[in-house]
């Protein structure tokens, strides 16, 4: 059997292991750390030897190599390296830090109340050009982004509406949990250059966010991404890495970290949210007005909260024509972990409200809920909330082919459905090398590998461009001193962006002799994120699921019968790798639904385990779980990576709601049914 | 102390810790199949076979396995069918969990040569998928086993 190898195989001569100290408070001053128990033959990592260093962040500049105030149980403020990773924990419990303990907030609506504690009395510098989404931190509250978006006017638009249905839904904490704990490896040169190997989506954010925090040129930093083990967006931006180097820089020699399961719980996990929906309509069904207020927290720190409020925010409008939209969306920050990036990116979270209310209204429309999106749905040519031009539309057949799976004309009864859409990346640039080598080509990128299959999916296009087998083409890892710029790889924009700049590689190869080739491709737009206005996506991810479920009243225990995807795939690139993405999904999906929910009491996270938090296992699949790509001849490849996640929960929820049990949190534990059916 | 075993067919003598997990132990050794990832017996992901057995490398002190033979997917032959059926079956993205579900499929058709959906959903039930490859790992346990 062929292995992979990941970050966390990687090894240095002479290389060192670490530890790191991290804060039992939620928020505390750290007064002093005493390194004079340290064993011999240990090094420490205290706040003296950080003065001077830049802070860090992908959106905002808010975080510090070591943390003072810790900002949440679990941030490192101080660190050490040994000769053994056993060592190393040793020493490290040989540090004794003393702090002051602050006044501590754990949920965004209350974070956002008058009077709460503040975790960044000072707003973060913004992140310069790592970000393009404009971060609106309000001075002087917990709010570290706000974005709006102003479509038409929503309360003279409320005012035309025969019905209205308002609510407040709520999602939890999720863990990513890939398999694959976060794993770093760092050493200084000669030099004096910054050398990683480490996991990553995102080596050149790290690379500039790095250079950043050790004030050097970027080009003084490699970043190597070899395959993770899996990430969903846990292993984006700056993780360990900071501090990592930092301490071999300290070590004077090369050191590794490697986290293990209840530190991943304290690195990074999915916002919880609060999304309060009012949506309206005439009799005949025709949406007039929404409105949608998001409270997504981000934790501690900012990480890229901002970017995932805002695509809570439109998202959340869902594929209809709405004459009249106002959203508010908020990052908040409170004193637990941060969060990030993780595969559905804020979709997961206003999905679930809005497609949540979209049943609600057609309850109290007395009309078929199938009906009432079919009457709504966006078309081509339409134009969304945000202004923008809809192309390559396809909500209605997603839609069709999720309720035709579960039989939902036949009798909706105990099934629900869902429909979204989801932006990529965009603003974005995407860039690409081929080489030709003595036995096929070389394609050199910075999309990385974590098991979505990017390799496969270049090497299958490549293959067919350069007239070759794929097994013919190398595919290294991403390597920031010799793969060419790509923005990142995230929001399943890989296929589609990378593959369009491996055709003009391509075309540049063959026009320059069949040597090498260059190809860049950028998607230009953004939104306002005062007015919500320009342009969200260059490529809309669309989909739809439906659920088929039973319930047992007495217990509250809900069994889904049968789960069905349907998403638009354009061209497909790689079936099974596309088959892959959209059964992983669901069945990430599905654990959002059921029961993955990261708990906390006074800031300290109780189930920091694979024991207490569960992830979906075989035997937890539907009796029946199917999918289907929507493909249509010549068009473009359409992102798959996350698509079949978000309408995942609302389907479950709204098969739910056809029984009359009313759930408006996730996950729908069998607490939650049982008291939707007293 | 020195822990002397038999690992993938030969015999191996290893140094270890008293109070270290064999898990630690075969990476040393360059077994990097076996995958710290619970840490408490719960994923499956460092499943090593002892005396044929599925176990979790996380949970088994070095010591306990002295005079036994161990065995991880580095010592399987190139053409086993279990791995050949994951692989034509695109069983697997990031790879990670592959190995355990490889050892852990391999001892259950070893028990039943052709076992139901629920009978492969229970033998595999303590090996977790992140990536969620659940539908063609199942797939892949039926093509090994036919």
């Amino acid at each position: 059997m062929r292995l992979v190898g990941y970050a966390g195989d990687a090894a240095a001569d002479g290389m060192w292991h670490a530890a790191f100290v991290r804060s039992p408070h939620a928020h505390a001053r750290v007064l002093s750390v005493d390194a004079s128990a340290l064993p011999a033959g240990a090094v420490a990592l205290l706040p003296e030897d950080t003065v001077g260093l830049g802070r860090y962040g992908c959106q905002l500049k808010d975080q510090d190599v070591l943390a003072n105030p810790a900002r949440f149980v679990g941030d490192i403020v101080a660190a050490v390296a040994a000769q053994t990773p056993a060592a190393a924990r040793a020493a490290a419990a040989a540090l004794r830090v003393s702090y002051a303990e602050l006044p501590a907030v754990f949920d965004p609506l209350a974070a956002v109340a008058e009077g709460a504690p503040l975790l960044h009395p000072e707003s973060g510098g913004s992140a310069g050009d790592a970000v393009s989404i404009g971060v609106r931190p309000l001075a002087g509250t917990n709010v570290c982004h706000r974005f709006r978006l102003l479509h038409g006017e929503a309360e003279r638009g409320f005012e035309d509406a025969d019905v209205t249905v308002e609510e407040t839904f709520r999602t939890a904490g999720a863990q990513h949990a890939p398999m694959e704990p976060h794993a770093t490896l760092a050493q200084w040169t000669a030099d004096g250059r910054l050398e990683l190997t480490t996991g990553t989506q995102t080596p050149f954010n790290l690379r500039d966010d790095l250079a950043g925090v050790f004030r050097i040129e970027p080009e003084r930093v490699r970043v190597v991404a070899p395959p993770m083990g899996g990430s969903f967006g846990a292993k984006t931006f700056t993780r360990l890495e900071a501090v990592v180097a930092c301490l071999a820089r300290k070590a004077g020699r090369p050191v590794k970290a490697v986290l293990d399961r209840s530190e991943e719980f304290v690195t990074l996990g999915r916002h919880p949210a609060a999304v309060r929906v009012r949506v309206g309509a005439t009799r005949d069904g025709t949406l007039v007005a929404k409105q949608l207020d998001c409270w997504a927290d981000t934790g501690a720190y900012a990480d890229c909260g901002p970017g995932v409020a805002s695509k809570m925010g439109y998202a959340g409008i869902g594929p209809y024509r709405i004459p009249h939209v106002r959203v508010d969306a908020l990052a908040v920050y409170t004193n637990l972990p941060p969060n990030g990036a993780f595969r559905g990116y804020g979709a997961t979270q206003s999905v679930w409200a809005s497609e949540r209310a979209m049943d609600m209204l057609a309850e109290r429309l007395g009309m078929s809920p199938l009906e009432l999106r079919l009457r709504n749905l966006l078309r081509d040519g339409d134009r969304f909330a945000t202004g923008e031009t809809m192309h390559d539309v396809h909500f209605e057949e997603c839609l069709r082919a999720a309720a035709a799976a579960v039989g939902y004309e036949q009798d909706p009864r105990g099934k629900g459905l869902c429909v979204l859409l989801k932006g990529m990346q965009t603003p974005s640039r995407a860039a690409i090398a081929v080489e030709r080598t003595p036995v096929g080509y070389t394609i050199r990128s910075a999309s990385c590998e974590m098991g979505q299959g990017v390799r496969d999916s270049l090497r299958l296009q490549g293959a067919a461009l350069l007239g070759c087998e794929p097994g013919q083409i190398e595919v290294p890892d991403p390597d920031t001193d010799s793969s060419p710029f790509d923005t990142r790889t995230t929001s399943s924009r890989s296929t589609y962006m990378m593959g369009r700049a491996l055709d003009e590689a391509v075309a540049d190869l063959s026009a320059n002799g069949g040597e090498r080739g260059y190809g860049e491709i950028a998607n230009e737009g953004g939104l306002d994120p005062d007015t919500g206005q320009g342009i969200a996506s260059t490529h809309w991810h669309q989909g739809a699921a439906g659920a088929a479920v039973s319930v047992d009243e007495e217990t509250g225990a809900l069994t889904v019968e049968r789960l069905h995807a349907a998403v638009y795939a354009g061209r497909v690139v790689d079936r099974a790798g596309a088959e892959l993405q959209n059964e992983g999904s669901m069945i990430m999906g599905l654990g959002t639904a059921l029961f993955e929910s990261v708990e906390h009491a006074g800031g300290q996270i109780t189930n920091a385990n694979l024991s207490d938090y569960c992830l979906p296992a075989l035997g937890d699949l539907p009796g029946e779980l199917t999918h289907e790509l929507i493909e249509r001849e010549g068009a473009e490849p359409h992102g798959l990576g996350e698509t079949a996640l978000p309408p995942v929960p609302a389907a479950i929820g709204n098969a739910l709601s056809s029984l009359g049990l009313h759930v408006t949190e996730l996950p729908m534990t069998p607490e939650r049914v049982a008291e939707a059916a007293a | 102390m020195m822990l002397e075993l038999t690992v993938n067919e030969r015999p191996a003598a290893l140094e270890c810790e008293p109070d270290e997990m064999i898990l630690h132990v075969l990476r040393r050794a360059g077994l990097s199949s076996v995958r710290e990832t619970c840490g408490i017996g719960v994923c499956g992901a460092c499943t090593v076979l002892l005396d044929g057995e599925p176990v979790s490398g996380c949970l088994l002190l070095a010591g306990q396995a002295a005079g036994r033979e161990l065995t991880t997917v580095e010592g399987l032959p190139a053409e086993h069918p279990v791995p050949m059926a994951f692989d034509a079956e695109h069983a697997f993205q990031c790879g990670w969990c592959t190995p355990g579900m490889v050892l852990t499929a391999k001892r259950l058709l070893e028990e039943n040569a052709d076992p139901s959906d629920e009978e492969i959903a229970a033998g595999l039930g303590g090996n977790l998928c992140r990536c969620g490859c659940y539908l063609k790992i199942r797939a892949a346990v039926r093509r090994a086993a036919a």
